[in-house]
């Protein structure tokens, strides 16, 4: 090497301290693989990362007013928002941004759940995936209850109260989450420390394995296309174009956060500060928890008081576990995408997964829906209306699909036929659930069978 | 050296070197155990030092009994419904919806108990009418005297 002319300037007086210049070889050299399918959805991890960046910018601004405590946590956030100059527009983007990270982190998890780049060698890349929606989760919910008002102060009520489903230490568990038995401005503590400190900690590690797995790994190219044939060099081209859409990113959050800075006024999607909590004052009507949290709230609403002698919001709850419980190990009983095969079972649970959720989703909005009637009634019309909904997306799905030559629907019509039994035929949520299931599994079943006498 | 062998090696074939990793382990397994200990014992809050007895309304609390027909006290450790009925009987429930913990509240004119976070519904007596939830209200004492002071007995009934 000593032919070689001696390097100058930074480059050159970095390399000589700490050897730079194979990772910026590796920089050089990075690619993103091209293939058959759109590349949009590689870049759906940078908008989340994009968000979460933009939470700890203006958390830090908020930091700088609000104070923890019963006579000041809900006086400080309204004071930021009616008296700091621009305070109203830091918590309208800090609220905003959390919506779209989580948003776009949703849509990041089912477009790898599609494609599924989950497959071997990147199985840990999915689950450190999960486990970031995990915490950003918890990052949503400990965030709910810091402006101390009336919905975030039952929103933490119920969310928290469900720990005690937990087997042995639920008790225990529900104590030091809620720092008492109740949820008073202890909890709020707790919750506080969690929200600036711990989960702000948990996330920065869990994004830097996540990352590193990325960049070990590179980019998963498209099923059956091991070797892909193209590439884009990630500098300049792939980072221009993450560059591009964080701009657009940061500008749909800016018109969102000054035109709707107390959100869109919808249920589930909505910040007013309103009233301060008063833990001694009753739910108010129409109380609901944030949209992402929609569907498990809908779900304990249609789980009868007991089932088969288990208490219904326990079996409802651990029904919830199993279902997020499959949802993390998917790259293991993936079987067909572990060959590198064409695996249609799974893109179609991805779809029941979105049926299933939308269904409860649009339900617990009270979809078209008249004001001014009987619970019941309001609860039939949205039923129904959502079940119709369900069965046009059904439908679209399986005449695309079709077209694509993937003719594997046994979930999303399970999950259709959950909607349409429920919604438009008046059977119980549970019955109807039990009866489209058993129906998929006879139906699983007579296949196997004639697949093994054709062999 | 046939002897240090022997000396390593013991009767029940155990070596030093697995004699000093159970030592090692053990002493890894006190020195997590010594430092989780104290942090779950911080964690876990003290038992609220409520006032034992049979707590009395004040008159703030009296009078928004009567202005809404219902209030929700501080007794017995927990929030407590105290309501009085059409025929001007004053009732005593744990506040606290048995589905997930909301605050529940009485609807005068339907003369039943709801709770607005999963639409659950309880008769004046704490049964569930409709609605999720799995078990009764709690019911309490709640006893009038002849200056209209009330106080709630802890004693569930």
């Amino acid at each position: 090497m000593s032919e070689q002319r001696p390097k100058r300037g930074l480059q050159a007086w970095l390399n000589a301290r700490y050897g730079i210049d194979p990772l910026l070889d590796f920089l050089r050299h990075k690619e993103v693989p091209l293939g058959s399918h759109w590349m949009g959805w590689y870049f759906l991890g940078g908008a989340t990362l994009f968000f979460f960046v933009v939470q700890i910018a203006t958390g830090v601004l908020l930091l700088m007013y609000y104070q923890a405590g019963e006579a000041t946590s809900y006086e400080s956030l309204r004071y930021i928002v009616t008296k700091v100059p621009f305070g109203w527009l830091v918590r309208a983007v800090h609220c905003w941004s959390a919506h779209l990270m989580v948003a776009s982190l949703i849509a990041h998890m089912f477009s790898t759940m599609m494609l599924k780049a989950y497959r071997p060698p990147r199985e840990l890349t999915w689950v450190s995936g999960y486990a970031l929606f995990v915490v950003t989760l918890c990052f949503g919910f400990s965030g709910y209850l810091l402006p101390w008002n009336e919905l975030s102060f039952f929103a933490t009520a119920v969310g928290t109260d469900s720990v005690k489903s937990v087997p042995v230490v639920g008790g225990w568990l529900l104590q030091v989450l809620r720092g008492g038995a109740d949820v008073t401005i202890n909890t709020l503590y707790r919750f506080f420390a969690f929200h600036v400190v711990v989960l702000p900690l948990a996330a920065f590690a869990v994004i830097g394995v996540h990352l590193l797995f990325v960049q070990r790994q590179g980019m998963a190219p498209p099923l059956g296309e091991k070797a892909a044939p193209r590439g884009m060099r990630f500098f300049p081209n792939f980072f221009l174009r993450d560059l591009l859409l964080w701009l657009g990113c940061l500008l749909v959050l800016i018109v969102l956060a000054a035109y709707l800075p107390y959100g869109p006024n919808i249920p589930g999607m909505e910040w007013d500060l309103g009233k301060k909590a008063d833990p001694l004052a009753p739910a108010y009507p129409g109380i609901k928890p944030e949209w992402y949290f929609l569907w498990v709230y809908q779900l304990l609403k249609e789980f009868p008081p007991h089932v088969f002698g288990i208490e219904g919001p326990q079996l409802c709850l651990l029904a919830v576990s199993v279902l997020l419980g499959i949802w993390a190990v998917v790259p293991w009983l993936d079987r067909n995408a572990r060959r590198d095969a064409p695996s249609p079972a799974f893109t179609d649970l991805g779809v029941a997964a979105l049926l299933f959720i939308g269904f409860l989703m649009l339900k617990a909005w009270d979809l078209g829906a008249p004001a001014g009637v009987a619970d019941t009634i309001r609860a039939q019309v949205a039923a129904r209306n959502a079940a119709v909904l369900v069965v046009i997306v059904f439908a679209a799905v399986v005449v695309g699909r079709s077209i694509a030559g993937r003719r594997w629907f046994t979930w999303s019509a399970t999950a259709t036929a959950h909607a349409v039994l429920h919604g438009i035929g008046g059977v119980p949520y549970l019955v109807a659930g039990t009866v489209s299931a058993g129906a998929a599994a006879l139906w699983l079943a007579v296949a196997r069978l004639r697949e093994g006498r054709q062999r | 050296m046939s002897d240090a062998s022997a000396l390593e090696s013991g009767p029940t074939g155990a070596t030093r070197r697995t004699f000093l990793d159970l030592l090692l382990g053990t002493t890894l397994l006190g020195t997590l155990a010594s430092v989780v200990y104290p942090i779950l014992q911080y964690l876990k809050p003290l038992p609220a030092a409520g006032p034992g007895g049979p707590a009395r309304l004040t008159r703030a609390e009296i009078e928004a009994l009567e202005s809404k027909h219902f209030v929700i006290v501080p007794a017995a450790g927990t929030r407590v419904l105290v309501l009085r009925d059409q025929e001007q009987k004053l009732r005593a429930l744990d506040a606290r919806c048995t589905h997930e913990g909301c605050t529940v509240q009485y609807v005068v004119a339907e003369g039943v108990i709801w709770c607005a976070c999963h639409n659950g519904r309880f008769d004046l007596e704490g049964r569930v009418l409709a609605g999720p939830p799995p078990r009764p209200l709690p019911r309490y004492t709640a006893h009038e005297d002849a200056q209209g002071n009330v106080s709630i007995t802890p004693e569930k009934t």
